[in-house]
Order: C-alpha cells, then structure tokens, then sequence
C-alpha cells in the first residue's frame, strides 16, 4: 500500500511540479473556459442592451444617452472599483513583464462593468480590451489560488487573454496569436500549448452559449491578381490612418489630462459629444460589429463621400469616448474603422476605374481592417490571424499578408511605438522577456553586492595599513570615521601606489589623508541601469554601495557580467 | 540528496536572494516548498545541464573553501631536514655533495635537480650576502608532495660569487611543487635572515632542533 | 545592519501620532524611516504572491503643501535623519507601486476607514491582507503616541510563533531594552516551552536576553493580557490559514487587536526573521 503510495506521490511529483505542462494545461483551460464567460457575458449583454435602448434613439434627447452611461462608468471606475480609467492591456502587459503577471481581483469584473456601461450606451469603444484584462486577471488569480510561480502564472495570464480574445470572435488561433504576440511577447513552447487550449476551451464555450451566433459569418470571396496592386495602395492608406488613429486617441487624453474638470463633467462632455455625432452618424455608436457584418456582406448603403466622413467621425468619436472618462478599447473601432477604409477604397477605385474586375467591397473590407489592425497594434500576425478565421477562408490569404506587412511595416517607420506599448516605453517599463532592460530590472543590486570587505578607521596610520594591506586580498579599502562608523571614502591600491613604495611617508601620514572622497557612491536604492550609467560616466570598474551612510560593499562590473550571463540564460532558456 | 537555499545559492555562486528570486519566477526545480525549499540534486543536475550551468556537486570542494593555509617555514625544515659538514671548494661541488644527502629527493631525481640548480646558479647567484646562499631550482618540482627546506651547513666557507663577495657557509635550499609556495617560503626566510642575531646564531651550526625552535620563535614575530 | 521601515503619511493630527510612534520605534530599534507621502488616493504593493491595492481615504491627501512640511518638523522633532520614498514605477498613471523591500511598515489599525470610527476598532480589511502576504512584520500603531519601555512576545509554541519570538529578540537585542515571554498554556506544560527553546540556534542567548517568562492557564487569558505592561511593545505572530480563518489565532487574535492599547508588531504567515 505505501509502494503504491510512494508511486503516486512520485508521479505527482513529476507531473506537476518538475514538468508543470500537464498542470498548466489543465488550469489553462479552465482559464481559458472562465475568461471565454466573461467574454460571451459581456458580448450577450451588450447586444441586449444595444437593442433595449434602441427604440429611444429617435428621440432628440438621445445623445445623452453615452453621456449617462460614461458618467456611470467613470463613477464605477473612480469610486466603486478605484481603478484608473483606460483600457488596460499596458497594465496587463507591465505586470506581465515585471510582476510575474500578478493582477487584482477586481480587475477581472470592474473593466467588464464599465466598459458595458460606456458601450452599452453608445460610447464608441471596444469590448475587447476589457475582456482581455478580465481574462488575464481571472487566469492570474487562478494561479494566484493555485499558489503558482511567476512563470506559470504569466502562462495563465496568456491563457486568460486568449480564452477571452478567442470566444469574442470565435477566432482561436487570433486568440493565441494576440495572447502570445502582443501580452507575453516570448514564444516558447511551454506557453503555447496550454495557450492554445485555453483559446480552443474559450471558443468552444462561447459555442456552447451562443451557437447560432457567431458575430461575422464567413463568407467566400473570390480574390484574383488583380487585387494585389489595389491592396498594396490600401495598405499605405491603412497605415496613415492607424497612425492618425493613435495620434487622435493621444491627443484627446492628453487634452482630457489638461483640462481641470471633475471626472464626472469630463465623462459628461465627452459623452455628449459622441451622442451628438452619433445623431448624424449613427455608425460610430457603440462597438460596432453588426456596422462590419453589413460591410463584409455588403450589404452596407452609404455614399463614398459620407464613408470618408465616417472614418474620421468614428476616429474622432473613439477618441473622445476613451479619452475623457469612457472605458473600452480600441480593437472593435479598429476594425470598424479598417472596414470602413475598405469599402471606401474599393467605391473609390470603381468611380475612377469603373470597369476594372476586382473582389467584392466585403474583401476591401477585410483588407482594411486587417491593415488597421496590423498598424495600429503592430501586431501583424494578430491582424492576419483575425481576418482569416472570422472569414473561415484562405482564399484572401494572400492580399491580407501583403496589406498587414506594409501596414505595420510603415506604421512602424513613421511611430516605432504602438500603441498598446507606446505609454510603456515612455515609462521606461517595456521590459520584454530576454532583453537588456528586463534583466537589469530584474537584476537588483542587493544581490549584487560584494559584501565582507573590512572596513579601516579614518585615524589608522599609514605604516599600520601597509601591516593590514599585506595579508588582505582586498582592491579597495574603504575608511571610516571612528565612533559613528559612517562612510568617509575608499582607498584604491591604484591610486596610493606611488606611497605604498616609499617607506618614508609611512609614519607620516594617516588614511583620511590619502584616502578618496569623491568617489561616487550608490545607494541600494538605485537600479541597476543607474548604477552601470554611472560606472560607465565616470569610468569605474567599482563603485562602492553607501547605505544611510554606512558603507555596505562594492559593486564590480565582473559580478554584474557574471550574474547578467546567468539571468540571461535563465530567461532565454526553453524549458 | 537534498539541498536548502542556502547550499544551492553557494553551489551556484549568487545570493540567497538570487534564488529566491529564481524560486518565484519559476526558474528551479523545487522539491518541496513551504518556508524552507529544498532541492533535489538529481532535478539540480539534470537542470543544470540543460542550460550550460556549472553546478559543483563534488564533495571535496569545500562550501566555504578555506584559503589555502601557507606552510610553515619551520615545517619545511623540519621536513626537508639539516645536514652537516659538507664538503666542497666551489658551488658545484657544494650543491652535488648536498644534494647526495638529501633524503627528501628521490634517487633518479638527483642529478635533474643538480642540473636545475646550477643553471639557475649560472645565470645570477644565489648568494645573498652575509654568508648565506639560498640555491633554488626555477621550476617547480612536482615529485615533492609538500615544500622543503634542505640546510646544508658547509664544512668550510665557499666562494659563492655571492653580491658582498663573503664567502659562503650555509645553504639553503628551496624546494616547492609550486612555485606560489617558493615565493612565500622566500619571503618567510629572508624576513629571518634580516635578523642579525640569527646569522650569528647560525654560524654556530646549531643543531636541528634549536634551529626549527629559533625559526618558530622569528615567525611568530612575522604574522605573513 | 540597515533596516528601514516604510510610513504611509497622513497629514492629520492622528496621522501624526501614528508618525511619531513610527519615528520612536525607528529611534529605538535604530531602523531608518521612509516615509511616502501619498499623491494619489490608491497605491499597489506587489508581494510575492499577491498584488494589493491600497485605497487611502482622503484624509492622505488633505493638504499636500504642509505634509512634507509636517514631516521634516516631526523628524527634526525626534532627530532622525529624514528620508522620503519617491514611487519609480507607475502601473497606471495613477497607480503608484510602492515596493515591498522594506524590513517593516507602520499601518494605522486601518488605512481606507474615517479615522474617527477607528478609535481602538478593528484592524481593517486591507491591513490585514498586508499582514497576511508581508514578507516583514507590520507595526499596527496605537492611535495615540505612546512610548514604550518594554518588550513583550506572544508566544504560543509552534514554529511560526518562533518567528514573532525572534523579532522580539531581534528588537531587545537593538533597542537594549527588556524582554517579556507571555505563554497562555494550553494542551501542554511549561517544560514543553523550555524544551522547544533548547532545540534552538542560541538557546543561551535565547535564555539570557528573556527578562521573565510568564505562564498563564488556558481560562487566564484576560489575565494576560491585563498584565501585559501598558508601555511595552507587542510582538505577535499571525498566520493566514485556510481561506475561511483569517488568522489561526482567530478570536485570541481578534482579542487582542480589539483590548489592547499598546502597539503591535505583528509577523504574518510569510514572515520569515532570522537572528
């Protein structure tokens, strides 16, 4: 009985705690299945809702209505759940990269809670984003409960995302593709598979719930060479557009961060704003989907001139409504926006070339948003990913590559930063898995430090240092006062050589004579990047740590670049 | 076999906080976790070679890897042992006779250690003056499993081509199987032969075991 | 060695008191204070496994012009060196993340409640979760400054109750000042306790630094407490477990927190103090 015993726990141990995939796999379906919830709830309930406030629409008093529901939401956020507005996958992503991806618990239902709000009522955002935070929350906390590492964690997290990212679009491989792309940026295969579950468990759920619906139906196109030419030009406009996208979406929070209004009255104007274009313009309200649906279909009736007004209307509008107190993302403008581009194009190129035989304006469509996307995230295997499975075709493979690598190629050129990692690199946080910027993050310098130096009094006279110099292996001696103990300078064996030769002086002088005070010190405080910055400015190999005026040990660059080696294989390892 | 954080963060050169930081990002096999994590040195290894770290498991390396301690000089005569009444009229016949003598040398290694000692004469004397000669060989000598001294005192004084021109008579020779050890045991004996009292000490030819008492009592002053 | 305690600035006249208490258990125990004056109303400690997010009440920001004055006039007051705590990362522009290197923190019994409902209440929600993923022991402040003269250890027998026995010892060994044992015996007798000492690193220091070791019955347990020396520091461990308990000391923990006036300096679970 206790062989069998023995066994099991031996098993156990091997499979789930040195080789953790099993493990993994299995909470990451779960993860993936709860975030697919999320993601289904949310999408369930704002088609209802779209469709309850519906009727009041025709009325005059209509543009209220985003106004109410961003006052609501930004209250929420402010007040009920105390977290900042925004979209959230920045916060996602820094977490990921410098927490081992804990989240709150709260994240996981306030964005869905707000963004429901600001949506709901017609503010022009994306359900997207919020899903994926819930998604990666609910994964975190999961291996929050589980009492995970960081590493397992981080791949919940992925598998959160993905599950939420795969059952909003019904699109598993876009949900794998954006998780592994965009939040966790290393591919490596101990991720990707409990990834690519979650995204299958996700999808599957929303199957589950929602059969019928899936939210664009595929639809073949007939894609012929003809349309490469026109498509490579469609990129170029797709890219100038992201890029203009992001620059508006920026531009109106910063506005917004200037303006000395409550929270409240910003979430109020802003709202207005959205309700009174969306009057005239009613393809900006909301987040959009059945607005696409029509578009691929083409079944979509508007005039070229008024299509070209709409793309900056529902810019304009995204804007506003994230900027100044509303909650969503921008992956669902993204595509409505790429879409709209699409058909516009496609009406331009027949007014000019009316009898030119090219794909349906539905292809355009597509086109477009997987320019959009592959521009505005840089991500362009996400934007291609997307497009391929919510058509269910690869018929259109070929122009979808060519307009999503010139898209985000150029939108890269003009803006290297996208947007989902721009307010990173600003911070300084874009900590990548493997880079410099994450090792020397990681890296502090506690661990650092080389301590068991002896330390010499600032009275000690020369002849006794030279007695103590002889039988220490130490290149620096640091001096200190005598009662206090605080830090008055080093000596280096460099700079006193010159007196170690001539006995002369040995009786003559004392170390805080010759001893060194302007050495520049560090404090335990500084990262690491400082500290190198400082070596490298004033050319040491040492720098020695002063804590609260105490001396505490060196810092030599052969330690760093010992350490540095190990972290860097640690991190790049596959495992 | 099990290790504690504390092992592990010596095996592997960096702090305990280091692995703890390793622990929670995921990045070492743990066997049992809890407030005090143990790791299986087999998972160790196996992970070790995975990634090209060294990981040191050899027992005789010691944790803490004392320093090396530096023999005793008075050690070194006593093993090398001292010997009298050496005949000779020139250097080469002095170092030959001695080197007969000495019991410390294995037979087939006499006439190597000759030739070495007579090279290493011929290019600058060993004579340091005051009588005194410390003929020593350039290489070390890997037979001898510890560092001698080998005292010869002369029967009488040789011309040694010495720096003072005094004739020579008594030698010693240093042998190491490392040279690091040739130079501290150099330093050791000419921290001695700076005392004056000593060379007049040893032109009396003391016997063996004053010598090695004299020599204890000089290094106890030199703490090196 | 350099220990440092982090203190969350309130800029009231209780905020001070629990400023000064800070300061004097800095100046006792020769620990440097740090003291974050918050800008925002929220903040995020990142602990090795979990990530709380501290929501002050607006009593924190009241006044942000005389905080910093308030703060350098109180450790001018008790002559320590002041030092402030600048937040370096931001998860959201408004989320500061306030590291959770420190060797202690100093909380008020609550952080997000109105200070008036406090008056010797219960520890509040957030507190207690900081206590209950801490890497370091927290010092739960009395609402009025008081001195303390003494040391005091709760101390129950069990591994985790070593550690809150060892900051204790920790602390006299620091501050110079004594230090009481307080034992309430249940199931076992006091030998157990004296054997458990000896299976120690150091029992004699151990036994040496302990001013008077002091044993009371299971049903003396109010006895106990009023016996603990009103100007003596409480050193108590707490320990999270399972989901449904916040702490296994349960209704003793909740006792204490809710009786006694002193300070408290309580481990949590993940503490972990070597000598």
């Amino acid at each position: 009985m206790s062989k069998i015993k023995n066994w099991y726990m031996q098993i156990y141990h091997k499979l789930f705690h040195l080789d953790d995939r099993l493990l993994l796999i299995i909470v990451g379906s779960i993860a993936g299945m709860c975030s697919g919830l999320a993601a289904v709830a949310l999408r369930l309930s704002l088609e209802h809702v779209f469709e309850w406030l519906h009727p009041f629409r025709q009325y005059g008093w209509a543009f209220v209505l985003p106004a109410v529901g961003a006052v609501l939401s930004s209250f929420y956020l402010e007040k009920i759940a105390r977290e900042g507005a925004g979209h959230g996958v920045p916060e996602v992503i820094y977490s990921v990269s410098r927490y081992g991806g804990l989240l709150r618990f709260r994240s996981s239902y306030s964005r869905l809670i707000a963004s429901f709000l600001t949506i709901g009522s017609g503010g022009s955002a994306g359900p997207e984003a919020p899903v994926v935070m819930s998604g990666s929350a609910i994964g975190s906390n999961l291996a929050k409960f589980l009492g995970l590492n960081d590493r397992q964690r981080i791949t919940l997290v992925g598998c959160g995302t993905a599950g939420a990212i795969a059952a909003i679009f019904n699109a598993p491989i876009a949900g794998l593709v954006f998780s592994v792309e965009v939040i966790l940026g290393e591919w490596k295969f101990v991720n990707i598979i409990p990834i690519a579950i979650a995204a299958v468990a996700g999808t599957q759920v929303s199957h589950a719930i929602i059969p019928e619906q899936v939210i664009f139906n595929h639809i073949p196109f007939a894609v012929s060479y003809n349309d490469i030419f026109p498509s490579i030009c469609l990129a170029g406009v797709t890219a100038l557009i992201s890029i203009v996208f992001t620059k508006t979406l920026r531009q109106t929070k910063k506005i917004a961060q200037k303006t000395s209004l409550s929270f409240w009255s910003k979430a109020l104007l802003g709202g207005c704003t959205v309700g009174l274009i969306g009057i005239y313009m009613p393809v900006v309200l909301g987040e959009g989907y059945h607005f696409i649906q029509s578009m691929i279909s083409g079944t979509f009736s508007m005039g070229v001139f008024v299509i070209f007004v709409a793309v900056f209307a529902k810019i304009f509008a995204t804007a506003i409504t994230l900027g100044w107190g509303g909650s969503g993302g921008i992956f669902a403008p993204s595509l409505l926006i790429g879409s709209l581009i699409g058909i516009f194009f496609h009406k331009f190129i027949l007014l000019i070339f009316p009898n030119v035989e090219i794909a349906k304006e539905g292809a355009y469509a597509l086109f477009g948003m997987t320019g959009i996307i592959s521009g505005v995230m840089q991500a362009p295997l996400t934007g291609i990913f997307l497009i391929v499975e919510i058509t269910g075709g690869y018929e259109t493979i070929l122009p979808l590559i060519l307009v999503s690598s010139i898209s985000s190629t150029m939108s890269h050129y003009i803006e290297p930063a996208s947007f989902y990692f721009k307010e990173l690199i600003e911070r300084g946080q874009f900590l990548r898995p493997g880079t410099d910027e994450r090792i020397l993050a990681d890296l502090n310098l506690g661990e650092l430090i080389e301590t068991g130096y002896d330390t010499f009094s600032e009275n000690m006279v020369f002849r006794d240092f030279i007695e103590a110099l002889k039988s220490s292996n130490q290149n620096f001696f640091p001096v200190i006062e005598d009662d206090t103990g605080v830090y008055k300078g080093v000596i280096q064996i460099s700079a006193i050589r010159k007196y170690v030769l001539d006995p002369g002086v040995y009786d003559m002088i004392f170390l805080n004579q010759i001893m060194d005070t302007d050495v520049l010190t560090a404090s335990l405080e500084n990262g690491l990047q400082e500290v190198l910055d400082m070596m490298e400015n004033n050319n040491m190999d040492t720098i020695p740590v002063v804590e609260h005026e105490r001396f505490v040990g060196m810092i030599s660059k052969n330690r760093i670049l010992d350490l540095y080696r190990r972290e860097l294989i640690m991190q790049t390892s596959v495992y | 076999m099990e290790l504690s954080v504390l092992e592990l963060s010596k095996r592997l050169g960096v702090t305990p906080i280091t692995i703890e930081r390793w622990l929670r990002q995921g990045n070492l096999p743990v066997s049992s976790k809890g407030t005090h994590c143990r790791f299986n040195k087999k998972d160790l290894e196996n992970w070790a070679s995975k990634r090209n770290i060294s990981l040191d498991f050899s027992e005789n390396k010691n944790l803490s890897s004392p320093e090396k301690e530096h023999p005793l000089l008075s050690a070194a005569i006593q093993d090398g042992g001292v010997y009298y009444d050496i005949k000779g009229d020139n250097v080469h016949q002095v170092l030959k006779n001695s080197i007969d003598k000495f019991t410390v040398i294995p037979q087939d290694f006499k006439d190597d250690l000759f030739d070495r000692l007579a090279r290493r004469e011929a290019a600058l004397s060993t004579g340091i003056g005051k009588g005194i000669a410390i003929p020593h060989p350039r290489e070390q000598l890997h037979y001898l499993t510890s560092p001698v001294i080998c005292v010869s005192f002369l029967d009488h004084p040789v011309d040694y081509n010495a720096l003072d021109q005094k004739q020579v008579f008594v030698l010693f020779f240093i042998l190491c199987p490392d040279l690091k050890l040739h130079l501290h045991l150099l330093s050791a004996l000419s921290f001695c032969l700076k005392d004056f009292q000593f060379i007049q000490f040893l032109e009396q030819k003391p016997a063996a075991g004053l010598l090695i008492k004299k020599i204890e009592f000089l290094q106890q002053r030199n703490t090196i | 060695m350099n220990y440092t305690l982090l203190h969350i600035f309130r800029n009231t006249p209780f905020g001070r008191e629990t400023f000064l208490q800070s300061l004097y258990f800095c100046k006792t125990i020769h620990a440097y204070p740090v003291v974050y004056i918050p800008k925002t109303d929220k903040f995020l400690m990142y602990f090795p496994n979990d990530a709380v997010q501290i929501d002050l009440d607006n009593s924190y920001l009241f006044s942000p012009k005389t905080a910093k004055k308030h703060v350098l006039e109180l450790f001018d007051y008790m002559q320590i060196a002041p030092q402030f705590y600048m937040p370096k990362n931001f998860t959201a522009s408004s989320l500061p993340d306030i590291p959770a290197n420190f060797d202690y923190l100093c909380c008020p019994r609550s952080v997000s409640d109105l200070s008036s409902k406090i008056g010797l209440g219960h520890i509040g929600p957030k507190v207690r979760r900081i206590i209950k993923h801490a890497t370091f022991p927290v010092l739960i402040a009395s609402p009025v400054f008081k001195p303390w003269k003494s040391i005091s250890v709760f101390f129950g027998g069990s591994v985790n109750a070593m550690n809150a026995l060892r900051l204790g010892l920790k602390l006299a060994l620091s501050s110079g000042l004594p230090l009481d044992v307080f034992t309430l015996l249940e199931k076992k007798d006091e030998s157990y306790y004296e054997n458990f000492i000896e299976n120690q690193d150091f029992p004699e220091t151990i036994k040496q630094l302990i001013r008077q070791w002091h044993f009371y019955k299971k049903s003396q347990f109010d006895k106990m407490l009023y016996e603990v020396p009103h100007d003596s520091l409480i050193v108590l461990g707490a320990y999270g477990h399972g989901i449904i308990k916040e702490f296994l000391l349960g209704s003793k923990m909740e006792k204490i927190q809710s009786t006694v006036m002193n300070n408290l300096l309580i481990t949590g679970p993940y503490c972990s103090i070597s000598l």
